[in-house]
């Protein structure tokens, strides 16, 4: 019987992985993922005004800060990785003059001193400026503002570093969650429905899968050969485990697409493996949020979680495929399911509005919903890790009753071809001891 | 040896089969009739292990039929139990390793079969890709890869030409000769005639008609003379106390007699008339399945 369980396991999985579908949806999803993380290239690559250079001509009545604002433009262009090229010129010429010859690519800048703000800027343009240019300017004539400010007043530049800079707080929360930073809801409103959305996509890519095969099987009529000859229990496992492995597979399939898009996002395939300086301050400012410690439980209890909650779902699309007759009821069928995991993606997103919310954190126990709920409201604090264990205990215990009952139910229902009192016949097999 | 013994089952207060009890002997050919719905599927389903019986018992060589047991059987059932997808080669390594073959021993005997049913160019082509008559084929080769000691056929002649049919005819006459035990279920009944010893009819799931197809036919007691000539007394014929019916069938005339003992007293009428043909027939499988079974409807 294992070798036959084994044989069909191994049957339906290659079945899967050597489908022209699955080569063709791969190279579709390795193109769009690598190319996604690499739009800024490719609009770059293609061109448009946003990289093209931009005069900025100042008109300097006496403030004596030409040089400054110049300095200080250029310090911000060069942050701005070529999206924004201004050369900045000083100009003797009046500012009618210079708006009668005023370009589509020149900007004025009209510096002008100030009793009371010490200076003012006027700025002129023939169309509306693009918002990083505009800041850009905005920034650098603040700058020079201030440094103008620190001169006249002889203040220290250090000391008006220090009054500038943010009050360094010392967070201390009494519950036994430590390490709780208010910034974590923002990171989790933002990080984790990207990391979770995968997940749903595989989810409902299971519920298919599984049904789909099963629904093949019953409507071909070749359930009847292998029914004859490997149980029913066995069959259902033997689906549940193909397409299991089948969605890690496609996952980790994913996670690789999405580091080789990210490696060429960052020229690290060229450069060698150093990352560069945004992510490693990033990374800098997750671990400072105590972030990655919390990943280090998070991310092997998760794992275990989606797992599980793969099989609750096999497992359920398994015997809706069972009780259909076809493909379209089936399809019918299996839309409460996606449905309940589509709620659960929304829930996790919201776990971050709706801080403390009991009903999200009741939630977070339900099988299915879980998954999706329980790693999140543990990376916000609001749940410690015996509630995801708890979590777990649950579904493990779910999934046994799904066997135990469903098993029933699929028996009766892979060899029922009418639908006709269909929910009599699924009651009577749910009811019966017979396994 | 197949025995079946005493079955019924019931579909909720719906009884599907009722009280049936039939044996096949190793090497025999059992013929199973019944119009639609009579509970043939649900008697296959039961010797299979598929369902369970709600009364009675299923035993194959003396054993209770469970899943090493279904290893040594064959099943064609109505419908073409095949994955469209697969390629023949495929799909008969699914059912020979569900079936506890090595795959090795699998290849062996997928060779040897689309052989011998002349179909070896089509061992990678998906089964979508054949012909009816080929898919029939394919399945016929996945029931009896295992060589089977019970097979089961279920209209398994279904959209095959006459020398397919012949050539499947002779694989399960090998068969026979191996020992296998054969259930033929087909509402062709020239196939039934041509092939079962012994059989079933059932109505309703009730055998109204069981036994051995020779003994069936002499019970039956309605026989046909056939008589061919000129100046046949057929209104004379059609008067004889025993005589049901006179009529021309394929220019010979057909007269439906109640029993053998009517035969003599049809010759005395027409021994005198210039006839070429007198022939006391057996009555055809296809009289006594629609006298029994339109029977029971009436």
């Amino acid at each position: 019987m294992n070798k036959k369980f084994w044989y069909l396991t191994k049957v339906s999985l290659k079945k899967k992985v050597n489908s022209k579908s699955f080569v063709i949806t791969n190279i579709i999803l390795a193109i769009a993922i690598i190319l996604l993380l690499n739009l800024n290239s490719i609009i770059t690559f293609f061109g448009g005004d946003f990289g093209s250079d931009t005069n900025i001509i100042v008109i300097d009545n006496n403030t004596n800060t030409y040089q400054l604002l110049k300095q200080n433009i250029k310090s911000l262009t060069d942050t701005t990785e070529d999206m924004v090229n201004l050369n900045v010129t000083l100009s003797n010429n009046t500012l009618t003059k210079e708006k009668e010859s005023l370009k589509d690519n020149e900007i004025v800048i009209v510096l002008n001193n100030s009793s009371s703000d010490y200076i003012t800027a006027k700025v002129i343009s023939k169309e509306k400026i693009d918002t990083l240019t505009y800041q850009v300017l905005s920034q650098a004539l603040n700058s020079t503002k201030s440094a103008l400010g620190m001169s006249i007043n002889n203040i220290d530049p250090t000391i008006l570093s220090k009054i500038s800079s943010p009050v360094e707080i010392d967070r201390v929360v009494l519950s036994n969650t430590n390490t709780i930073d208010e910034n974590m809801d923002l990171i989790m409103s933002s990080v984790f429905p990207t990391v979770i959305l995968p997940f749903f996509m595989l989810t409902i890519f299971l519920i298919q899968m599984v049904g789909g095969e099963i629904c093949e099987e019953k409507t071909t009529r070749s359930m009847e050969i292998i029914i004859s000859n490997i149980s029913p229990k066995m069959h259902l496992l033997s689906k549940i485990l193909a397409s299991n492995i089948f969605v890690i597979l496609q996952g980790l399939l994913l996670i690789i697409y999405a580091v080789i898009g990210f490696l060429i996002s960052t020229n690290m395939l060229k450069d060698g493996l150093s990352l560069p300086s945004e992510v490693t301050s990033i990374f800098d400012s997750l671990v400072e949020t105590g972030f990655i410690d919390k990943l280090i439980y998070v991310i092997p209890l998760t794992l275990v979680l989606i797992i599980l909650s793969f099989i609750a779902y096999s497992v359920v699309a398994g015997i809706l495929a069972s009780m259909t007759v076809n493909m379209e009821d089936f399809s019918q069928l299996q839309t409460p399911l996606i449905l309940v995991s589509l709620a659960g993606y929304y829930l996790s997103m919201m776990a971050g509005m709706f801080n403390g919310s009991i009903l999200i954190r009741i939630l977070s126990y339900v099988p299915f919903l879980s998954s999706f709920i329980s790693p999140s409201l543990f990376m916000m604090g609001e749940i410690g890790l015996i509630d995801i264990i708890i979590s777990i205990v649950i579904l493990i215990g779910f999934i046994y009753l799904l066997l135990h009952f469903g098993i029933k139910v699929y028996k009766v229902g892979i060899l029922n071809y009418s639908n006709e009192k269909v929910w009599n016949k699924f009651f009577k097999a749910f009811k019966s001891k017979d396994v | 040896m197949l025995l079946v013994k005493n079955i019924t089952k019931y579909y909720g207060n719906n009884r599907a089969v009722s009280n049936l009890s039939f044996t096949v002997n190793d090497g025999e050919i059992f013929g199973l009739l019944g119009e639609n719905g009579a509970g043939k599927t649900t008697t296959f389903r039961i010797i299979m292990g598929l369902i369970e019986a709600s009364s009675g018992d299923v035993l194959l060589d003396g054993k209770k039929i469970d899943y090493n047991l279904t290893d040594k059987i064959g099943f064609v059932t109505e419908e073409r139990s095949l994955l469209t997808k697969l390629t023949v080669i495929e799909q008969l390594k699914y059912y020979g390793v569900l079936k506890g073959l090595d795959e090795r021993v699998i290849e062996k005997e997928i060779d040897k079969w689309l052989n011998r049913f002349e179909i070896t160019s089509y061992k990678n082509r998906k089964i979508k890709e054949l012909s009816k008559g080929n898919q029939q084929k394919i399945q016929f080769i996945s029931a009896i890869i295992n060589h089977p000691k019970l097979l089961i056929l279920d209209e398994s002649f279904t959209g095959l030409d006459p020398i397919n049919v012949k050539m499947m005819k002779d694989a399960i006459y090998d068969l026979q000769k191996e020992g296998c035990s054969i259930i033929f279920s087909s509402h062709q009944m020239e196939h039934i005639e041509d092939f079962c010893e012994k059989l079933i009819i059932l109505v309703k799931g009730h055998p109204v008609v069981s036994g051995d197809l020779n003994q069936i036919k002499e019970d039956f007691g309605i026989k046909n003379i056939m008589l061919r000539g000129n100046d046949l007394p057929l209104e004379k014929i059609k008067k004889v106390n025993g005589v049901i019916s006179v009529s021309n069938v394929r220019g010979e005339v057909e007269v439906k007699i109640e029993s053998k003992e009517v035969a003599p007293k049809v010759f005395n009428l027409v021994k005198n008339s210039n006839i070429t043909k007198y022939d006391l027939v057996e009555p055809t499988l296809n009289e006594i399945f629609i006298a029994k079974v339109g029977g029971v409807h009436e």
